[in-house]
Parts: C-alpha cells; sequence; structure tokens
C-alpha cells in the first residue's frame, strides 16, 4: 500500500495524472474522523492484474471546506461520494445528501462529535 | 410519437431478494433513464464498530452485515487486524479459511443461479438449483455450526477443526455437487426459454466495465480480467487450482456461465484443500492491540471486498470502513439499464445479484 499526500485544490490534476482506466481501479472514497473539525479524505486505488499493489491519495481538510468530485474523471466515484457527504456531512460539488440518511437529515453519524 | 414515463421498480418487488428502487425512464418500453435508491437497510455498521464494541468483538459485527457473505466479512476484518498486530496465520488456517470463503462462493452463485432461472419463469430450475444447493449448505453447517451465519473466524485462528469425518462429508457432497453442475449448464446453456431471456440482454461492454469500474462476475463477464484472488498474496489460490473465469459477451448469460464456471472452480479448489490439509493449531494467540492504519482485500463472491481498518492502541478501533462490491457496482449496473427493455429489468437485476444488505451496512 502506498499512500501520496495531495491537496483539494490540486486533487484533480493529481488523479487525472494518475488515473488510467485500464490500468486503474478505483475502490472508494474513504473519510476519517480526525477531531476538533478536521478531517483525512481519502480515494483508494488498485492496479489491475499486480498483486498488492494498492494506491491511496489522501487530503486533510476541514469539515467546512467544499471537495472536488471526480465524477467527471471517474464516474463510479459518485456512490463513494455521495456516502461521504451522508456519513460526514461533507460538502461533495454535484452530490446532494440522501444515499443512506434522508435528504433533510441534520445527522452526519461518522463524524467525530456526533 | 415516442412518450416518456416514469416507472419505479420496488422498493419492495416479486423479483427482489431486498430492498431497493430504481425508478426507471421509459420511452415506450425502452429504459433511457434509471435513478437507484439503495439504503433501506441502512444499520449503522461502520459506526458500531468504532463506539459499541471492542476490536476483539467487530469480527462478530461486521459479519452481521451481510448474510450471504458473513464469512468474507468477518475474514476481510480479522486479517486487517492481524496485520496490524504483526500476526500471520499458519497454513492450516489459511486453508480452512479458504474453504469456508470458497464453500460460502458456491452457495451464494448458486443462490444468484437459483434467482435468475425464477426471473425468467422457469419455476422448476429454482426448486433444482435450491435443492442441490443444499449439499453446499450441508457441509457449510457441519463445519462452523450454523448455516448462515457462520462466526467461524477469529482473531488467530478459526473457531472450529476439519475432524477426518468433516474431511469426508466435503468430499462427498461436492461430488454429488459437480455431477449436478454438469446438468446444471447444460441446461443453462441449451435451454431455449432461458436462451431467450438471457443471450444478448443486459450487455455491459468491455469499455463500460472499465469505465464504470464493473467487478467480480459482472466484470468478467464482459471480459475484464480482475478477481482479487489472482491481485492478491494473502492466500496461496493458484497452488489450490484457482483459474480466473472469463466470457467475453457481457450479457445475462455471460454472467451466469461464470458463476456456473466458477462454482466448478471453488470445487475442485475444496476438495484440493480437504485433501492437503497442512497440519497444525487451528487457533494460535495474538497479543497487542491495533495501532496504525492498513487494508484488505478479498474476492467475496459478487467482487472485491475491501477493508480499511485504523487503530490507536486500544480496544476501541478509530475507523472501520467497509466497501463492498454491491456498492461499488452499482453505477455499472445502472449503465446496462439503460437500452434495455423494461420487461426485462428484474431479469438484468437478478442476474447483477445485488446484495443490499452489504451495500447499506
Amino acid at each position: 500500500m502506498t499512500k501520496i499526500e495531495t491537496t483539494l485544490p490540486t486533487l484533480l490534476s493529481d488523479i487525472e495524472a494518475f488515473y488510467k482506466p485500464k490500468e486503474w481501479h478505483f475502490l472508494s472514497v474513504n473519510g476519517i474522523d480526525l477531531g476538533e473539525g478536521k478531517i483525512e479524505l481519502q480515494w483508494i486505488f488498485s492496479k489491475y492484474g499486480v498483486k498488492d499493489e494498492v494506491v491511496i491519495y489522501y487530503a486533510l481538510s476541514d469539515y467546512e471546506i467544499p471537495i472536488p468530485s471526480l465524477v467527471a474523471l471517474i464516474p463510479s466515484s459518485i456512490m463513494g461520494e455521495r456516502e461521504i457527504v451522508d456519513m460526514f456531512g461533507l460538502t461533495v460539488e454535484g452530490t446532494q445528501k440522501g444515499l443512506y440518511l434522508d435528504e433533510d437529515s441534520l445527522q452526519h453519524p461518522l463524524r467525530g462529535e456526533a | 410519437m415516442k412518450k416518456t414515463i416514469h416507472i419505479p421498480l420496488g422498493s419492495q418487488h416479486i423479483s427482489l431478494l431486498e430492498p431497493i428502487r430504481f425508478k426507471f425512464e421509459c420511452e415506450n418500453e425502452k429504459i433511457i433513464g434509471v435513478d437507484a435508491d439503495v439504503g433501506f437497510v441502512h444499520r449503522g455498521v461502520e459506526l458500531a464498530c468504532t463506539r459499541s464494541f471492542e476490536f476483539k468483538q467487530v469480527g462478530y459485527v461486521v459479519a452481521r452485515v451481510c448474510g450471504l457473505c458473513a464469512i468474507t466479512h468477518s475474514l476481510s476484518y480479522t486479517l486487517a487486524v492481524e496485520k496490524l498486530l504483526g500476526y500471520v496465520a499458519n497454513d492450516r488456517i489459511k486453508y480452512l479459511r479458504m474453504l469456508m470463503v470458497e464453500l460460502d462462493r458456491i452457495h451464494s452463485h448458486m443462490l444468484c443461479l437459483a434467482h435468475t432461472a425464477e426471473n425468467a419463469g422457469f419455476e422448476a430450475l429454482f426448486m433444482q438449483i435450491m435443492g442441490d444447493r443444499e449439499l453446499v449448505m450441508e457441509v457449510q453447517e457441519a463445519i462452523s455450526g450454523n448455516r448462515v451465519q457462520f462466526d467461524y473466524i477469529s482473531i488467530g485462528g478459526v473457531n472450529r477443526d476439519l475432524t477426518s469425518d468433516l474431511c469426508d462429508l466435503v468430499r462427498k457432497n461436492l461430488t454429488i455437487l459437480s455431477e449436478k453442475m454438469e446438468i446444471l449448464t447444460g441446461l443453462f446453456d441449451n435451454n431455449w426459454s432461458l436462451s431467450l431471456k438471457y443471450k444478448g440482454v443486459g450487455v455491459l461492454s468491455l469499455e463500460d466495465a472499465y469505465t464504470y469500474n464493473a467487478l467480480g462476475p459482472l466484470a468478467r463477464a464482459s471480459g475484464l480480467a480482475t478477481d482479487v484472488r489472482a491481485e492478491t498474496s494473502d492466500f496461496p489460490y493458484e497452488a489450490l487450482g484457482y483459474t480466473m473465469i472469463l466470457e467475453s459477451t457481457g450479457d445475462i448469460h455471460a454472467r451466469n456461465f461464470v458463476r456456473l464456471r466458477e462454482i466448478v472452480n471453488s470445487i475442485t479448489m475444496c476438495q484440493n484443500i480437504v485433501d492437503n490439509l497442512p497440519v497444525g493449531e487451528i487457533q494460535e494467540k495474538v497479543k497487542g492491540k491495533p495501532k496504525g492504519e492498513d487494508i484488505i482485500r478479498i474476492e467475496a463472491p459478487r467482487g472485491e471486498l475491501f477493508y480499511l481498518v485504523r487503530g490507536n492502541g486500544t480496544n476501541i478501533l478509530e475507523r472501520v470502513r467497509i466497501k463492498t462490491p454491491t456498492f461499488s457496482g452499482i453505477p455499472a449496473m445502472m449503465e446496462v439499464f439503460k437500452g434495455s427493455q423494461y420487461a426485462d429489468a428484474p431479469a438484468i437485476l437478478a442476474s447483477f445479484d445485488p446484495c443490499m444488505s452489504c451495500t447499506a451496512k
């Protein structure tokens, strides 16, 4: 497993330079609450046909900062993005709440202070 | 004049095993757009894993995510924690864990095949497959003590050993099942009414499989060569006869055939496991508390199951991330529906073998 740090402003260009659909399989988006309003966001990839090759791009962020969407680059990222919007109460561009929770729910269960 | 109408399918529907709602936008009978609502059985398992249970209990919690692939959930979590604790299981434990995972794959694939037969209106075939499936269920129950929620895997090993009597039962039942599979394969290949319902229907192209990150049997039916068993080194699959099963047409027929052939391959692997079972303890002491972050990927019956576990050296974990195969496969599934006939939607849906308990977790 290789972890590569990125930032939200450079996320799209970093992923665009890295991701080749026939070479890398996009696993998911992940969030990890760090406390005090901070969160670690992860975008996880595995390589087709190669053993144990997993790359995780990660960025540290605040809950209030909007997250760029990868859907234009990776259409299947929509599910992971909808999930972090629901579970952490984040704002992801072009994504609405309502995957697991009600669309008007005020809850964000995986956020630290929940 | 073409007329656009919206037709819902689900959340409760005769063709569904679990609740999911699709909203189809149709031009006459043709589906041109689709939206999915998947969250009906959300239970907050990830939150419970980091708030309500200690890390030694979490393996039994995640087994409750899904009844069909409970063993792959508990195995994935257990392996992730064992990696954080610096423990590597001996060969006997690895073989026993592989045996249960492959038995699980057989019975899960058979349930899917029965379900697709039912959706094609072939009730007799549904009954036949479900009857044959009991051969595997009997073996799983004898080994683990349970038919569904196995609770067989624990940190440091497995909870019950495989005696020589159990080995004989595995050999006997899987030999009978092998013969049954030949009959089933012939039926799925040659039956005229099944061919009408399956061949050329619900096609996912190879290009779309890459674009939408399809996985598991759905991807392999389209010719995308991906299988976690070939892409990880946690278990010696190749030594036990593993072969990646690929089809090329990407339709329902191809997905059925991937599953049929994978069942045969899993039977071979299970027979090789019981014939070459290493000597060793089935439970070893593992000390410490998980600290740091690690990941595990396991090929569940529906595709890649991914776990990320982060611990801080206490009994309570910081994060347990569960990414299930159906969850990742939904964008590809929705793409398949577009252009299909609405009347084929139930059969197409069944061919995905969706697991909503996993998806919503």
